[in-house]
């Protein structure tokens, strides 16, 4: 067979590699998308982001029968039918990938399903079912994304011993369930898993969960955790795992102090590993960090010249929106603009019970960086909305600069968090003053008030709570 | 201790290192010569800032370096200045590049605009101004830093962003004509090696400055030549009788010698041949000093050392000193000070030979004497043809600020001082 010849070539379709395909080829480029799995869509589609929040949303639906008991609705035990519920999932992932399978074929981009290895730095060999095709291209984009990483001492060939991938499979609801790592994936399907009806035990080896949320956002998860999970143990390291018989056994050290535990399933979740190998690129420029991270500029650009590495492949932070961000700045600068991945605001949210969702800088940021900042903060429990859905717990804050009175974070812990946030990350990328939001008339009764409300306590003025004067 | 390339001064910031005259291991003291440098401005020995064993040289001859550059690094100094000076603050690289080297494609530095705010933003921060804006300026090369926001809190609208362009379209407009003709069209390049072989060679950075400086001067200066003789029969006599008193005292007296002397009375007297013009602020500026250049013909090209305050020194002093800086020219060892603030410059060629020549003002000063080869004429004095030993003089001057009977009236001072001058200003 001849080889293809494109402009771009684009590996791996996650959130930014098909995102990058698409824009390439609504600019006009030949493009191929070429991906290893069955499914496009990467992990965010298949085993990541949607699969994790349609199983939270099912749960969900459990966690609110049992709080309508105080207000005097009173439903029977929920009944889990496993199948059903993994075939709802399914179907949604199935609607999303074919989805995206329409819209490369209504864009002309050539979808090549396999296995790609760079020969060189212009030609990629692809091992798809049906033999070898080769692939010119003037110009590359990586986005080969990232595998939960599984270090080696826990990896006992048990299926027992599950990452993110495996407990998203939702193979059964183990009695006992143990969750190593209390990062959002941790923290997230131990939530689904505890809400089915497991007793989680989650360990953590530093002194808190949800490292990176601001320790007043992240208050209302750990008192949630505390209530649902049947133990949380910070400062705890598991140094031994073995099979025992249909269990694992567990040898973890909390302060000094040993655990030796069996469990049904553990849940490793201690962060991501790059899918740098067998790629091929030792045939090309491209360069690593030690860790196996692509180097690039703000350009998105390797080390080689002809090719470009987007999302998780390059590090930062492994979000599906931040690939697709850096996909786009990849296609324009490909495209000849002068684009790069310089101020721009990455929105993080986590979508624990209750949510956490924070852009720009945080409370914990500003301070290491000595930067004067003012935060402004509405309680939610002033908020007639959040107390109609029993859920006083959150929390809303603006980061403010005092010069400017300029917006430059926004954190939120609440219900809904995730949503609410986008007020504000529109907010920090528009330049808005405190003034601003604080003008704009937010409809009642509505969560987004407290945005605004936070806004107006920066000024001495929200209506539903009493702040003294930022002066003081 | 790291000993680093210091400031040059005149707006100098680098060169190229011509000598090291140390290696690792050399024991050095306090100001002694470590490396000389080229400049466009001049050669310059750069000294030791302090006293200490060499552990390492950092550059070596061809090295093109920059103050602030390490030039070695001294073991066990016996530091005696200063200590080493902490590293410069780092400055944003882009907008010093700006400030220094304004050219066309670049904004202007912000002095150009001063009513521009100029706020330094805090470290990490975007700009203020939405996405699109951003984007916007990033495509037009457009630094937001530099534009003022009108929205609340100084955010940067669309309107400021037109506004700053118009501005500086403006100001591109009012400096055209300030800036001059274009720049004229490089000569054509000849393939001379068509001709015969041949053999090139790049300008030195001594060879740049005199053919920017020369064409400086004849492209900005009205000149006239006044030329004259003037008879030094009797100061040659002088010279021959004293000279054996000035060798034991260590000066050679030369014709340059006396020339500066001649020079200094007859510059009292005319004061305007002491002076600059102010182009910018339209006056003319009389020193009250007197600091004569020496035109000095060394291998690399010319180069004119300063003798300073020759009014003030007599003749053993003049001639120690034109000796030293001759000397120091040629073996290019001069400091930067001591080529520059010049009043006048003299220009002898008779140590060579041949008659009048038209030489150059030497541009900020309004005039220069170039002195030829003395030869014996047959003279008529007194109706009598007596052998006589003249000197030709050409006095070239700018005659946007001297006249030209103002340059006669100097000419006949000049040869006048020249032809009786006195004996007493010889003795020792």
């Amino acid at each position: 067979m001849d080889p293809i010849k494109t402009e771009i070539v684009v590996v791996g379709a996650g959130p930014g590699g098909y995102a990058a395909a698409f824009y390439a080829a609504d600019l006009g480029k030949r493009v191929t998308l070429v991906e290893r799995d069955e499914r496009l869509g990467g992990v965010c589609l298949n085993c990541g982001c949607i699969p994790s929040k349609a199983l939270l949303h099912a749960s969900h639906a459990i966690t609110s029968t049992r709080e309508s008991v105080q207000r005097g609705i009173v439903f029977g035990q929920p009944q889990l039918d496993l199948a059903k519920l993994r075939s709802w999932k399914e179907s949604i992932l199935t609607r999303l990938s074919g989805g995206i399978v329409q819209l490369a074929k209504l864009r002309g981009v050539q979808v090549i399903q396999g296995r790609g290895y760079f020969e060189d730095s212009r030609a990629l060999r692809v091992e798809t079912e049906q033999g070898q095709r080769f692939v010119q291209y003037d110009h590359a984009i990586i986005a080969v994304g990232s595998k939960p990483a599984l270090p080696r001492d826990f990896d006992l060939g048990n299926p027992r011993v599950m990452t993110s991938t495996e407990a998203l499979e939702l193979e059964d609801i183990p009695e006992n369930l143990l969750v190593i790592g209390g990062g959002y994936i941790g923290m997230e399907l131990g939530t689904v898993y505890a809400t089915f009806g497991s007793k989680v035990v989650l360990v953590e080896a530093l002194d808190s969960i949800l490292a990176g949320a601001d320790p007043d956002l992240a208050r209302p998860i750990v008192a949630y955790a505390r209530k649902a999970f049947k133990e949380m143990r910070l400062k705890t390291r598991v140094s031994k795992m073995s099979t025992s018989g249909k269990q694992i056994r567990v040898v973890s050290e909390t302060d000094g102090q040993k655990h030796e535990e069996l469990y049904d399933r553990v849940l490793v979740s201690v962060g991501r590993a790059p899918n740098a190998e067998d790629l091929g690129l030792e045939n090309t420029k491209v360069s690593f960090d030690e860790r196996g991270f692509i180097h690039v500029n703000e350009k998105q650009q390797t080390t080689d010249p002809a090719i470009y590495a987007i999302g998780d492949i390059v590090g930062g932070v492994l979000l599906a929106h931040k690939a697709t961000k850096e996909g786009r700045i990849a296609v324009e600068v490909i495209a000849g603009e002068k684009s790069a991945f310089v101020d721009v605001t990455i929105p993080a949210v986590v979508f624990t019970d209750p949510e956490i969702a924070w852009c720009g800088l945080t409370e914990a940021e500003a301070r290491a960086k000595g930067l004067e900042v003012h935060v402004s903060k509405f309680p939610w429990s002033a908020s007639g909305r959040a107390l109609t859905f029993d859920r006083p717990e959150g929390l809303t804050k603006l980061i403010i600069e005092p010069d400017t009175e300029r917006i430059l974070g926004v954190g939120i812990v609440g219900q809904g968090a995730g949503e609410l946030l986008a007020e504000g990350l529109l907010a920090v990328e528009m330049g808005a003053t405190a003034r601003d939001l604080a003008l704009v008339v937010h409809p009642h009764p509505t969560m987004s008030e407290t945005l605004m409300e936070a806004a107006e306590a920066y000024y001495g003025h929200a209506t539903h709570t009493m702040v003294r004067k930022k002066a003081d | 201790m790291d000993m680093k390339l210091p400031p040059l001064g005149e707006g100098a910031d680098s060169g190229t290192v011509v000598n090291v005259f140390v290696k690792a291991g050399d024991t050095i003291t306090k100001d002694q010569p470590v490396l000389e440098l080229e400049n466009e401005k001049a050669v310059a020995t750069i000294p030791a800032n302090a006293a200490g064993t060499v552990a390492a040289v950092f550059v070596k001859a061809g090295d093109k370096i920059k103050v602030g550059q390490r030039i070695l690094s001294l073991a066990d100094a016996a530091s005696t200045g200063a200590p080493a000076a902490p590293s410069a603050p780092a400055t944003r690289p882009g907008r010093e590049r700006l400030i220094q080297t304004p050219s066309p494609e670049q904004a202007p530095a912000p002095e150009a605009d001063p009513g521009e705010p100029h706020t330094e933003r805090r470290a990490g921060m975007p700009p203020m101004a939405a996405p699109s804006i951003r984007k916007l300026a990033r495509d037009l090369g457009i630094d937001l830093d530099r534009v003022a926001g009108s929205a609340r809190g100084g955010r940067v609208l669309l309107e400021d962003v037109r506004e700053y362009i118009q501005k500086l379209q403006r100001l591109a407009a009012v400096r055209r004509p300030a800036g001059g003709e274009p720049a004229p069209k490089p000569a054509e390049q000849v393939d001379f090696s068509k001709w015969g072989p041949v053999s090139r060679k790049p300008l030195s950075p001594l060879r740049e400055v005199i053919v920017r400086r020369m064409v400086e001067s004849w492209n900005t200066t009205p000149r006239v030549t006044q030329f004259d003789k003037a008879d030094i029969t009797a100061v040659t006599a002088l010279r021959k009788k004293y000279a054996p008193a000035y060798e034991q005292r260590g000066a050679r007296l030369t014709l340059t010698s006396f020339a500066l002397k001649v020079v200094v009375d007859t510059l009292r007297k005319h004061p305007i041949f002491n002076a600059s013009l102010d182009e910018a602020a339209r006056e003319v500026v009389l020193k009250e000093y007197y600091h004569i250049g020496i035109a000095v013909d060394t291998e690399a090209g010319l180069i004119v050392p300063v003798l300073r305050d020759a009014d003030k020194k007599n003749l053993l002093e003049l001639s120690r000193e034109l000796e030293d800086l001759a000397g120091k020219a040629r073996e290019r060892k001069l400091s930067a000070e001591q080529l520059h603030g010049g009043t006048f410059t003299i220009s002898n060629q008779g140590g060579i030979g041949g008659a009048h020549f038209t030489p150059i003002v030497n541009k900020p000063e309004v005039a220069i004497l170039g002195l030829g080869r003395g030869a014996m004429e047959a003279v008529v004095r007194e109706k009598r043809i007596e052998p006589r030993l003249l000197l030709p003089i050409g006095l070239s001057y700018d005659h946007r600020v001297i006249d030209g009977g103002a340059a006669a009236r100097f000419t006949v001072d000049l040869v006048q001082a020249f032809e009786n001058f006195r004996e007493e200003d010889m003795k020792l």
